[in-house]
């Protein structure tokens, strides 16, 4: 069952002389309880699309089905239960963080407002912080306060934009343990960008990867990650390095050496392709001490994805 | 429509006015400086003339105080949501438009009786001026058409700054005082040039002043001239309303909501 269906979404902005295309026939789906990525370069279109999946932007044409629902004909009911928290954007800066949170408590008709203040303003270690005015705390600070607004109302859908930028390592993963947790125990769908790549390889059951307004591909992380096509090999040998190097040659592999003992190269990102070579090592007598097989990850995906010029 | 997001709003301003001082102080500042100057300009005239002209500034001024602070409040409180940069957040609730305005129209209401309250004592303690030796019915009246003005005109330069942003935020604090001269709010109608009065008698304002010189002076009420301001602030209103919404689709088009200020 999908909690949110995005259907050719198309939105343009006017620039000098035209009009520059922001998103670009924008089409996913997220299922209940999945968390769903959205990786992309700066500008490639990822914070527009969220903007208007939560009612900020209007989009020139397309479709949004959240909750089984047409969005832009049932915001009040969708808004209710949906929530959004991101880096970039703070909670009012006038008021204190108990203020800000009573306040938005309210908008939602949170019950039991206080005690689930209380309880998530803990959990996320900003309960020290209440009667400070937003203006004053740092950006990391003022981020978990964005994301105790984010679980006020008990949310079946989550915006989650860049919602760990500024927060320190170590409260970047109770924040990721936080969204696991509740993802897991209230079913919770997530749409979640980031610019941590080994973020999104954890907590993102499927990711789109947009490129310049458009969504160019949609998968698990895994799958993406096959796509490329070769990984890097590094050996390190306790003697006879030059009869290695014959071998590599006769195969055509290009090797690099990084030390007196030690040669990289690439061989094809396929399942055992790698034994092969190393049988051809061993009939050779060619002893090796050391073999570091660099997976391919899924922030080299992205940095190939975003470099390739279409 | 749901009244608890309009307390919620209404919970956010206060909390916005007990943070900033300089929310609270223009509520006394302004109408304490006006009946100070304008008092003791008009006592000084007073003993020159034989028009009763305090009962005529000063009724003028305790009453404009309604239409000031029901559209400046509406606005500066709206731009307020801007420079906090609390809009993003805010349009993701499901807080409707109307929900919003309404607060911020009850917010400017507030603000209104209290500002005309600290006049109201003033003018007593200091020149034992009451505007409650009027007909309270006439005024009421007179005060609802003011309000309702007041909101409007909030209302219509809220849709340009939903529009365009708060770069045209000097709209929040002149487009009042350009109303004002031909307000007749200290002077009769026939005082003006034929140009000015004009664009006077069009006025809801006028209206309401030269009525309200009309009962001070013990005259009856013109109810004509009272449903014709009446009549016009409604469909005032309802332009401004439907203006608004028009601007609001266009900032959502135009993403404003999504820029940072």
């Amino acid at each position: 069952m999908n909690t949110l269906m995005a259907k050719e979404l198309v939105k343009t902005f006017p620039v000098k002389g035209g009009r520059m295309t922001a998103v670009d026939r924008v089409s996913f789906n997220i299922k209940k309880g999945e968390i769903f990525g959205l990786l992309g370069v700066n500008g490639a279109g990822k914070s527009t699309t969220i903007n208007i999946l939560s009612g900020l932007i209007i989009p020139d044409s397309g479709e949004v089905e959240i909750f089984n629902k047409n969005f832009f004909k049932n915001q009040e009911e969708i808004k209710s239960k949906f929530n959004l928290a991101t880096a970039y954007y703070t909670l009012s800066t006038n008021l204190t963080v108990r203020q800000n949170l009573k306040v938005y408590a309210k908008l939602y008709g949170v019950k039991n407002a206080e005690e689930k203040i209380e309880a998530l303003t803990k959990k996320f270690m900003v309960n020290q912080l209440f009667d400070i005015q937003v203006r004053a705390l740092s950006s990391g600070e003022k981020t978990k306060v964005v994301l105790v607004k984010a679980l006020l109302n008990d949310p079946k859908l989550l915006f989650l934009d860049e919602c760990t930028v500024g927060l320190d390592p170590d409260m970047a993963e109770v924040t990721r343990e936080l969204l696991e947790e509740y993802n897991r125990e209230t079913g919770c769908s997530i749409l979640f960008t980031s610019h941590y790549m080994q973020e999104v390889e954890r907590l993102c059951d499927r990711i789109a990867f947009m490129d310049r307004g458009r969504i160019v591909k949609i998968g698990q992380a895994s799958s993406l990650i096959k796509e490329l096509e070769m990984q890097e090999v590094k050996l390190h040998f306790s003697r006879d390095l030059k009869q290695a190097q014959r071998i590599l040659k006769r195969e055509g592999i290009e090797f690099k050496q990084e030390s007196a003992q030690a040669l990289s190269f690439q061989i094809k990102n396929r399942k055992n392709t790698i034994y092969p070579l190393l049988e051809k090592f061993v009939k050779a007598r060619v002893v090796f001490d050391d073999l570091h097989l660099n997976k391919p990850t899924l922030e080299e995906y992205f940095i190939k994805r975003s470099r390739r010029k279409e | 429509m749901k009244l608890y997001r309009i307390t919620a709003m209404l919970l956010n301003y206060y909390y916005f006015s007990i943070n900033s001082l300089d929310r609270v102080f223009d509520v006394l500042y302004w109408p304490l400086l006006d009946i100070f100057i304008w008092g003791f300009m008009t006592y000084f005239i007073q003993g020159i003339s034989e028009v009763n002209i305090l009962n005529l500034i000063l009724g003028g001024l305790v009453l404009w105080v309604f239409i000031w602070r029901a559209s400046q409040d509406l606005v500066v409180y709206l731009m307020e949501s801007y420079w906090s940069r609390s809009t993003y957040h805010l349009f993701t609730t499901p807080i409707k438009i109307s929900e919003f305005v309404i607060s911020l129209c009850l917010l400017g209401l507030i603000r209104s009786v209290l500002a005309f309250g600290v006049m109201s004592l003033l003018s007593f303690g200091l020149w034992r001026f009451s505007i409650f030796n009027f007909n309270l019915l006439h005024f009421a009246l007179l005060v609802a058409i003011l309000v309702l003005f007041g909101w409007g005109i909030g209302i219509l330069i809220s849709s340009c700054i939903f529009r365009f942003g708060t770069r045209i935020q000097v709209l929040a604090w002149s487009t009042i005082w350009i109303v004002q001269p031909f307000s007749c709010v200290f002077y009769p109608l026939e005082a003006l040039p034929k140009w000015a009065a004009k664009i006077a008698v069009i006025l809801p304002t006028t209206h309401v002043f030269e009525q309200l010189r009309a009962s001070m002076n013990g005259l009856p009420l013109d109810y004509g001239s009272l449903l014709y301001s009446f009549v016009f602030v409604i469909v005032f209103l309802v332009l401004a309303a439907l203006i608004l919404v028009k601007s609001i689709r266009g900032a959502k088009k135009a993403g404003t909501f999504a820029k940072p200020e």
